[in-house]
């Protein structure tokens, strides 16, 4: 590609000064003012580099301290880098925390104002703006009251609103996705899809890798501050994810009373009809569905799993999870929880439909990952919608 | 960048940052923006009352009909103004750590807005007091005004001078915020605002004019009593001292401006 990136990396470091006490934070200036380094410091990222080009949507992975935050803000422009070289083209908007700067005491609409004012827009040009910004934030009257009163939920939904009011040419999103409800989250998604399609450039840092799976090409992986693999977003979340595998039966082995360790909960494999399933699975209208598979559980405690229908645009027909029905998975080898369950019949309509199979935690509460599997359904018959309902005419 | 170019194109940011620093002040009070007003003239009626009825100070040189609490007037909020906004731009900074932490801009900006927006405040001030002493039947040397664009500029750079610099370090060492409300009652005394500067003893004279807010002060209420000559002279090296001054305290801002981040 003979196209200049829009972000080049290389070698870029950043380090952090160790907090100390005493006089140190006199002699910090003296060496700032120097233009030398302290010494002693953290060293939050090392070595980094990579290319991002117009048009590319590139994923951040990896655990928690891991340096993301840190290269995302050396990216938005808040970091300076301590080495190596940094260059960044065109206009760059940072979502890394959705809210910053709005103040509590303030009413949404100044605090739109001021967030605007961040982004270079004028007061005339915010104001061209603000219908937009309401509307997509969807929070009425509340608009004129102060901050402080407002839900987190409200909070994010404006702040989301200002920083897509202005199309920048990189957007960095840091797990913005992971706050907001339901219909907010698919809201962003969508939004960001658009913006994608339309040739915007992406940088997102999640621990989702559904997410990144599904808005990113490539992923990058961090680990202690240094790239520890770069490549197809599959293929890097997978390794990933693999990674993690291993690491919690290590962790298992070094200390077999641990209940934390490191890993998350995740669908190891998952049949339908006894097909795997990245194949597409048919099936006949009416007859029976038998969805089964294994949940790795990195603690060893038995976790839940979801199981749901949707169709073909991502719109939920139905889910169920172990927990609502008091099942518990039964515990094989390896950390391995296995499931069964059966539909019987499946009265679905004709079409194509996908069956999700998400892991989640023992409490049910949080929901990890994200297996899909394309079902097509078969028959004649005529009715319409998504479900034959049991009926009778009189 | 030079910092007029800097305020020139994010004049936007600075002027939001600027309002959002004055209405700071005034929300979720019930009087609102009312407490402009009524805070410099409470102040004022307390002044009137103490040394015009309990001390009955008298000070020489100054003719009739101008009256001490006049004399404190015309010196007070100008000190007001530039003691405020050296005292905000200490801490802007690092109360907006939220900002500076998650959000690309110059933080140069930061210290402008505390700076403006405490001078916009007591310019307010300033004018509602002598709107009120000329109803009043105080005798102000109104054209005396004038003299106004030279001296709060000046003022202003000195204010901002010590602001970048304070700002700074306050950043890296905390116990500046501390220090700084020690030096300032020291430095109210070594300003001539309670007393002219006629009335000081020559070696102390000499001294205090190391202060370059004597050279400020005192000569801008001169003009408004409608006293002596104006020095321009002395008005031009002052300014030409602070705009040089402004420039290496904000070379020294933005030398350390890229670490905030780690320490705010």
């Amino acid at each position: 590609m003979t196209e200049t990136p829009l972000i080049q990396l290389s070698g870029v470091g950043k380090s952090y000064p160790l907090v100390q006490k005493g006089g140190h934070q006199l002699a910090q200036v003296w060496s700032r003012l120097r233009g030398m380094e302290p010494s002693h410091v953290f060293k939050a990222l090392q070595d980094i580099s990579f290319d991002v080009y117009k048009g590319q949507s590139v994923g951040l992975v990896g655990v928690n301290g891991a340096g993301k935050s840190t290269l995302l803000k050396l990216i938005a422009g808040v970091v300076k880098p301590t080495t190596g070289r940094l260059e960044r083209r065109g206009r760059i908007g940072a979502l890394l925390e959705l809210g910053a700067g709005f103040h509590p005491d303030y009413t949404g609409r100044d605090n739109v104002f001021l967030a605007c004012a961040l982004m270079g827009l004028s007061h005339a040009e915010t104001q061209d703006r603000i219908e937009g910004i309401l509307a997509f934030a969807d929070i009425g009257e509340h608009i004129d009251q102060p901050i402080k009163h407002y839900s987190s939920g409200m909070v994010v939904r404006l702040g989301f609103a200002v920083a897509t009011s202005v199309v920048p040419d990189v957007l960095i999103t840091d797990e913005v996705l992971a706050v907001g409800d339901e219909s907010f989250q698919k809201k962003c998604i969508i939004w960001m899809e658009n913006y994608l399609s339309n040739g915007g450039t992406l940088l997102l840092c999640s621990h989702s890798m559904y997410h990144i799976q599904k808005l990113c090409q490539r992923a990058v992986w961090l680990d202690g501050g240094q790239i520890k693999a770069q490549g197809p977003s599959e293929e890097v979340t997978q390794s990933y994810l693999a990674w993690h595998e291993a690491k919690g039966l290590q962790d298992k082995v070094a200390k077999p009373d641990s209940t934390e360790s490191a890993g998350i909960y995740h669908v190891k494999t998952m049949r339908v009809n006894g097909q795997h399933h990245t194949e597409t699975v048919t099936m006949a209208s009416g007859s029976t569905l038998t969805i089964q598979g294994q949940i790795y559980s990195p603690d060893g405690r038995t976790p839940q799993v979801a199981i749901g229908f949707a169709k073909l645009d991502g719109t939920a027909i139905y889910g169920v999870v172990s927990e609502m029905d008091g099942v518990q998975l039964s515990q094989g080898a390896d950390q391995l929880f296995a499931f069964q369950i059966e539909f019987a019949p499946l009265d679905l309509l004709p079409g194509m439909y996908a069956v999700r199979s998400h892991a989640m935690d023992p409490e049910g509460v949080r929901m990890f990952d994200h297996v899909e599997c394309k079902l097509q359904v078969t028959g004649k018959s005529r009715e319409l919608g998504l479900f034959a309902l049991p009926h009778s005419w009189r | 960048m030079t910092a007029l170019s800097v305020v020139w194109r994010h004049r936007a940011l600075l002027g939001a940052l600027t309002r959002r620093d004055i209405q700071n002040r005034y929300t979720g009070s019930v009087g609102g923006a009312l407490w402009a007003f009524m805070h410099p003239l409470a102040l004022l009626a307390l002044y009137a009352v103490v040394f015009e009825a309990v001390f009955k100070v008298k000070v020489p040189n100054l003719s009739l009909g101008q009256p001490y609490v006049l004399f404190i007037a015309l010196a007070l909020w100008p000190w007001m103004a530039f003691q405020e906004a050296v005292m905000r731009g200490t801490t802007a900074v690092q109360q907006n750590g939220a900002l500076v932490k998650k959000v690309a801009f110059d933080h140069e900006l930061l210290i402008y807005s505390a700076v403006l927006s405490c001078f916009a405040i007591h310019g307010v001030g300033f004018a509602v007091v002598l709107v009120v002493l000329g109803v009043l039947g105080f005798n102000i040397h109104w054209l005396g005004l004038f003299s106004l664009l030279a001296f709060v500029p000046v003022l202003l750079l000195m204010a901002l001078v010590l602001a970048l610099l304070l700002g700074a370090l306050q950043v890296f060492v905390r116990d500046v915020e501390q220090l700084l409300s020690q030096v300032m009652s020291v430095l109210f005394y070594a300003t001539p605002i309670l007393f002219p500067m006629a009335m000081v003893p020559g070696w102390l004279a000499d001294a205090m004019h190391y202060n370059p807010l004597v050279h400020v002060i005192d000569p801008l209420r001169n003009a408004l009593l409608g006293q002596g000559v104006l020095d321009a002279a002395s008005i031009a090296v002052v300014g030409l001292g602070s705009a040089l001054a402004f420039a290496a305290a904000r070379a020294f801002f933005l030398r350390l401006s890229p670490y905030f981040e780690d320490m705010v």
